[in-house]
């Protein structure tokens, strides 16, 4: 045992020091080392190659590094404020019709533009989150049900990946406070990325775009959020448009609903055969959620919703995998010159 | 879970369409999945009678009947008598009964929705014409029974449907378990009719046995036993009830056309002693268990001591479906003395397991802390019918009257008899709420205007308790089967849902006509994205998680990145620190698919560590742009002057002034970690100084990493820094000059080490804004093979505000500028 090593160490010095250490792995020392294996009783055999392989692995890392080095030591250093290289000429850009936009910036560019001008404030959503601002904040109890329809991914630290931008909610609600005091409304998009414990297929993808939509003031009515939310889309599809709900669960609002719209023109809607698209979850503030940002729910009601971006965007496009978004496929970001 | 619409209507008259039925529900109580047609599944089965059934010849089982179908299928082929001639295989078939019978070119009901369903025709067996088949359980879908035909044991006439006997005509809605998490009222058919009852504007009356909180048990008529029940810690279990029933025949069967309504809603009848606690589970969302008395007793050490009790360390149970399970100490457990026999709630142990040969049962009527049993579920993979309604919370006082309704049954059907004294442990008793209501609230949240009788009217048919105070006011009390009402906008909720959410008119929020700012941060970033389209880039959008490879071969520390304890696949592990890494990964894709020049740019977030965290005690947050670009064909220039133009063209474009400045060796930041200090810069902010990121190329080991092409190099930035920059920027412009300007180009040969900067900023230094505009530019930089010099031209162009500038004056100022960059550079004028 104590020869592999002794011949580890002697093999690893060669090679820092060689000028083609790749060589140094077919070493006879290596070869008669290996050449032992047969002569040893069985019960000693295991122990003994398992040693030497590791041995192998170490040696090759340390070619490669040694590899690294060599090539390191050949680069050339340049002129880091010179505009083009020696003896070449002015460098031309990439050819401007190649270069295209993601189609999902340019959706989310799109939703916050209508929100902006429906009067909206546009905020972007974090990445990384708390338990707090996830759940706590939102009238989710410890080990409550509900937690279980948020496959959350979670860090070694106990943070969390933010499964819906909700998680923006009462930090929205924190900063629009003064103003609404002062006789104002809070209104508020946040749009931004969130995370789903999910297996990838066609239409499932682990990370994905949402927007997130609040609105407190003194006055406010689900009739308002209908209202609201229908012209948003009416705005988006540029055509008028039938809404239905439907009752659903989420503890952060009460009540609280699924928002759907006719399937427009755009779309190859019609009229006739009335064809519905769910579109978002959506519902009037649990008092709860006002309280905990300090805002007295006897004073104020609010709603709030929040959708999916990457949806809008496949139904847009007739976009068959949500994985291509993600993909960094050229083949994909090019139809979008 | 399945509701049966018959089942529904055996509470509430349901007389509208059922697609109409199914979209009003959708609308006002949860969406159903989908809606499976029951009668034309059995359309063509019909009850018939055997006339007579004699051994085939030939065969050791197969039997020769002939039945009598009332006359009434059509185009058959029929004896002398008018009777049907069918084969049949099971041993129990006797001349006079009233079975099943499936005629030719019906389907197989159990087939019935399969690929390919089984179509019956008259075929011949052993030369003998078998018309169809008369069917047993399974063949009927109904149970996983087919020992022999199913025998109808009502006395009905030959020719009946069998739809129309067992109420088979029925529709069964599909709907989501989890989209009624908050209802647990609704796992079960009465409090599901209910809804169904309000939502058609109709008044509701709960069975009076559901409805009676304190039921008279049957009085024990002799003898009787002990039971006692004890809930050693209430957080586990808010009420616990059990009672002892005697003579229970175990071979008895539960009436079939109970069993038509268990089977349908996908729950197999067993015995009659079983069949009572899932009927009634289904019913009323009350989960029971049955316990063999005996067996209880023989564990017990010989009384009936039952205990509620958290599990113990190195405690296992047997289950009923044969398992043999550790415990946690988070599971509940039901134990007779200290042995247990049940994990509570979800299942009961084999140790006291129902047979056959059962005579004696302890039924449990009880509740129990929903979060465990949520873990419980989890952690030993129970998915039934009962664990599905405990873990939504059913509520306590429902245990009484279903125990009652179960000894009933049990009765009824099994022929038990009550023997012990009600046990009844309830600590978690609680006071429902009075809720004070006024119609204004109603109206103000909804935006609605919704008259007082619309409103109270719409409570009573829910059951809840109303007392009219003032006006328009009024004082609400939830029933006791909704334990999620607790607050005014739970009845709010209820009377928007029951009345119409749809029925509720849009309208729009009022706003004044304050301008509302468009988010700068976001408006940059989109002239940003425009600017790099323009450049030929293709925007990118990559997972904000990469492998720790990834990571290791960008040459980052691990270490820096929040690690994912949960992720899918190793390739999401790692929060990323910077964007780059993604970026590269993506490089050797897009090449073997036949892109052979490309630059790939994402504007994302990176999270590190080592950035800590802010007031709110989350992650610091980094914005970042990167930029990788490749290009397959070897290249006689550095790929770093590529990135170096993209860059600089952006900036340009943005109006913001950058310098480059070498990296010192071993610079310790993540975002500078892949690239070549060599062969890359700082980007620094010309007006503030500050570093806002790096440009230039790869390391080798991170070519060889991700299989890079040589030509290959980026950059990536703070873009929080460079919109910092970018924001304070004002307005620009240099009025025309009405005289020609002159250039002249100089060329400066320097030792190969000077940097093109040093003669750019030595001219720059030079110049005198107030007397001339004067623009530098390189023309060339030229370097031979030897010597050790290089030569750079530049063009120096002069513009006078207020004359056409002298060719001696022209000289003369660009000599001096040249005599600058000579003394600063040791350059020679050539």
């Amino acid at each position: 045992m104590q020869n592999i090593e002794d011949t580890g160490k002697q093999l690893i010095t060669q090679i820092a020091g060689s000028d083609s250490p790749r060589d140094i792995l077919k070493a006879p020392e290596l070869k008669q080392l290996y050449g032992v294996i047969k002569t040893l009783p069985p019960e000693e055999k295991g122990g003994y190659g398992k040693r030497i392989n590791e041995l192998k692995i170490t040696l090759e890392s340390a070619v490669d590094t040694r590899e690294v080095e060599l090539e390191s030591a050949t680069v050339e250093p340049l002129d880091i404020t010179a505009p083009w290289d020696v003896n070449s000429g002015p460098q031309s850009l990439l050819p401007t019709e190649n270069g295209s936009q993601h189609p999902l910036t340019s959706e989310l560019e799109n939703v916050s533009d209508i929100f902006t001008r429906m009067g909206f404030e546009v905020i972007e959503s974090r990445q990384i989150d708390d338990d707090y601002h996830m759940f706590g904040t939102l009238n989710f109890p410890d080990n409550h049900p509900a937690r279980d329809g948020y496959d959350t991914f979670r860090t070694e630290e106990g943070f969390i990946a933010p499964a819906h931008t909700s998680t923006m909610q009462n930090r929205i609600l924190l900063d629009g406070k003064k103003k609404l005091e002062s006789g104002g409304q809070i209104g508020v998009v946040a749009i931004g990325r969130c995370f789903r414990n999910e297996d990838l297929d066609a239409t499932h993808e682990h990370t994905f775009h949402q927007c997130e939509g609040v609105f407190v003031s003194e006055t406010a009515t689900l009739g308002q959020m209908l209202g609201t939310l229908r012209s948003f889309f009416e705005a988006y599809y540029g055509q008028s448009l039938n809404i239905r709900t439907q009752p659903s669960y989420f503890p952060f609002v009460e009540p609280g609903l699924e928002f759907a719209i006719e399937k427009p023109a755009a779309l190859g809607g019609n009229s006739k055969d009335k064809e519905w698209l769910e579109m978002l979850g959506c519902g009037m503030i649990h008092p709860n959620v006002l309280s905990v940002a300090g805002i007295d729910p006897k004073k104020y009601r609010g709603f709030a919703w929040g959708g999916g971006i990457e949806r809008l965007v496949m139904l847009k496009y007739g976009i068959e995998d949500i994985r291509h978004f993600e993909s960094g496929k050229l083949q994909f970001l090019r139809e979008f010159v | 879970m399945i509701i049966s619409l018959n089942w529904l209507k055996k509470f509430t008259d349901i007389n509208m369409p059922v697609d109409e039925l199914v979209k009003l529900i959708g609308a006002r109580l949860v969406e159903i999945e989908n809606v499976v047609d029951l009668g034309e599944k059995y359309k063509d089965t019909l009850i018939v009678k055997i006339i007579e059934a004699k051994k085939l010849e030939g065969s050791d089982h197969l039997n020769v009947t002939k039945i009598d179908d009332g006359g009434v299928s059509q185009n058959i082929e029929r004896d002398e008598n008018g009777h049907i001639q069918v084969v049949c295989g099971a041993s129990n078939v006797r001349a006079e009964q009233l079975v099943v019978w499936l005629p030719p070119n019906s389907i197989v009901p159990e087939t019935y929705g399969a690929t390919e369903p089984f179509v019956l025709g008259a075929r011949k067996l052993l030369g003998v014409t078998s018309n169809g088949m008369i069917a047993s359980a399974k063949e009927l879908d109904l149970y996983d029974e087919h020992e022999g035909i199913l025998e109808v044991e009502d006395d009905v006439k030959p020719g009946k449907p069998f739809a129309e006997l067992y109420e088979l005509n029925d529709y069964l809605l599909n709907i989501e378990n989890k989209s009624l998490t908050h209802r647990p009222d609704c796992f079960g058919i009465v409090g599901f009719a209910r809804e169904v009852a309000a939502i058609l504007g109709k008044p509701f009356h709960t069975p009076e046995w559901l409805a009676n909180l304190s039921p008279a048990f049957d009085k024990i008529e002799s003898g009787g036993v002990d039971i006692n029940v004890n809930i050693d810690d209430p957080e586990l279990s808010s009420r616990y009830m059990a009672i002892v029933m005697s003579n229970a025949d175990g071979n008895k069967k539960t009436p079939t056309k109970i069993q038509t309504y268990l089977a349908r809603v996908g729950v197999r009848p067993i015995s009659a002693v079983v069949d009572v606690t899932n009927y009634l589970m289904m019913l009323t969302g009350q989960p029971l268990h049955a316990f063999d008395y005996d067996k209880l007793i023989a564990v017990g050490g010989g009384k009936a001591d039952i205990h509620v009790r958290a599990g113990r360390e190195n405690e296992e149970l047997g289950l009923l479906d044969g398992r043999k399970i550790q415990i946690s100490t988070e599971d509940i457990v039901i134990s007779a003395g200290d042995i247990a026999v049940a994990l509570a709630g979800a299942m009961g142990g084999a140790n006291t397991e129902i047979d056959e040969n059962t005579k004696n049962i302890v039924i449990e009527s009880a509740t129990f802390n929903l979060y465990n049993l949520r873990a419980t579920q989890m952690r030993h993979g129970v998915f039934s019918e009962a664990i599905t309604r405990f873990t939504k919370g059913q509520p306590a006082d429902l245990t009484a009257p279903v125990l009652f309704k179960a000894s009933c049954l049990m009765n009824e059907w099994a022929g038990a008899k009550i023997v012990s004294a009600i046990a009844d442990t309830y600590p978690g008793k609680t006071e429902t709420p009075t809720i004070h209501v006024p119609q204004i609230q109603i109206n103000e949240t909804l935006g609605s205007s919704l008259d007082m009788p619309q409103i109270t009217d719409t409570l009573i048919n829910a059951e809840f308790d109303i007392d009219v105070k003032a006006p328009y006011t009024v004082l609400v009390k939830a029933p006791y089967w909704r334990a999620d009402i607790h607050i005014l906008e739970d009845i709010i909720e209820e009377v928007g849902r029951l009345n119409g959410f749809d029925n509720i008119t849009p309208t729009l929020p009022g706003r004044d006509f304050t301008a509302v700012e468009p988010n700068g941060f976001d408006v940059f970033r989109s002239l940003v994205r425009k600017i790099l389209v323009r450049a030929g880039a293709n925007e990118v959008l990559s997972y904000s998680f990469v492998h720790g490879n990834v990571l290791e071969k960008a040459g980052q520390d691990i270490n820096n990145s929040y690690k994912l304890v949960n992720s899918i696949s190793p390739d999401l592990q790692y929060y990323r620190q910077t964007l780059t890494p993604s970026l590269l990964d993506l490089v050797h894709p897009n090449i073997k698919q036949g892109f052979d020049s490309f630059a790939l740019f994402e504007i994302n977030k990176a999270h590190s560590k080592k950035d800590g965290l802010n007031d709110e005690k989350v992650p610091i947050e980094s914005e970042m742009i990167s930029l990788v670009l490749a290009n397959k064909s070897p290249y006689d220039s550095a790929a770093y002057y590529q990135a170096k133009r993209m860059l600089d063209y952006l900036c340009e474009s943005l109006g913001v002034k950058i310098k480059y400045e070498p990296i010192e060796k071993g610079l310790d930041n993540a975002i500078v970690k892949p690239y070549e200090y060599r062969r890359s810069a700082k980007v620094i902010d010309e007006l503030s100084g500050d570093l806002i990121g790096v440009a230039g190329e790869y390391k080798n080991s991170v070519i060889k990493g991700f299989k890079l092409p040589e030509y290959s190099a980026g950059f990536e930035m703070n873009s929080a820094i460079l919109f910092n920059t970018f924001k304070k920027l004002k307005p620009y412009y240099k009025p025309l000059s009405r005289y020609p300007s002159s250039e002249r180009d100089v060329c400066f040969q320097v030792g190969e080490n000077v940097m093109y900067s040093q003669i750019i900023n030595s001219a720059i230094s030079a110049l005198e804004p107030d007397k001339y505009d004067a623009v530098v530019t390189p023309i060339d930089i030229y370097q031979p093979t030897e010597g050790g010099t290089k030569n750079i031209t530049i063009r120096i162009k002069l513009t006078a505000s207020d004359h056409t500038l002298t060719s001696d004056e022209v000289n003369g100022y660009v000599k001096s500028i040249s005599n600058l960059i000579v003394k600063n550079t040791q350059a020679t004028i050539i």
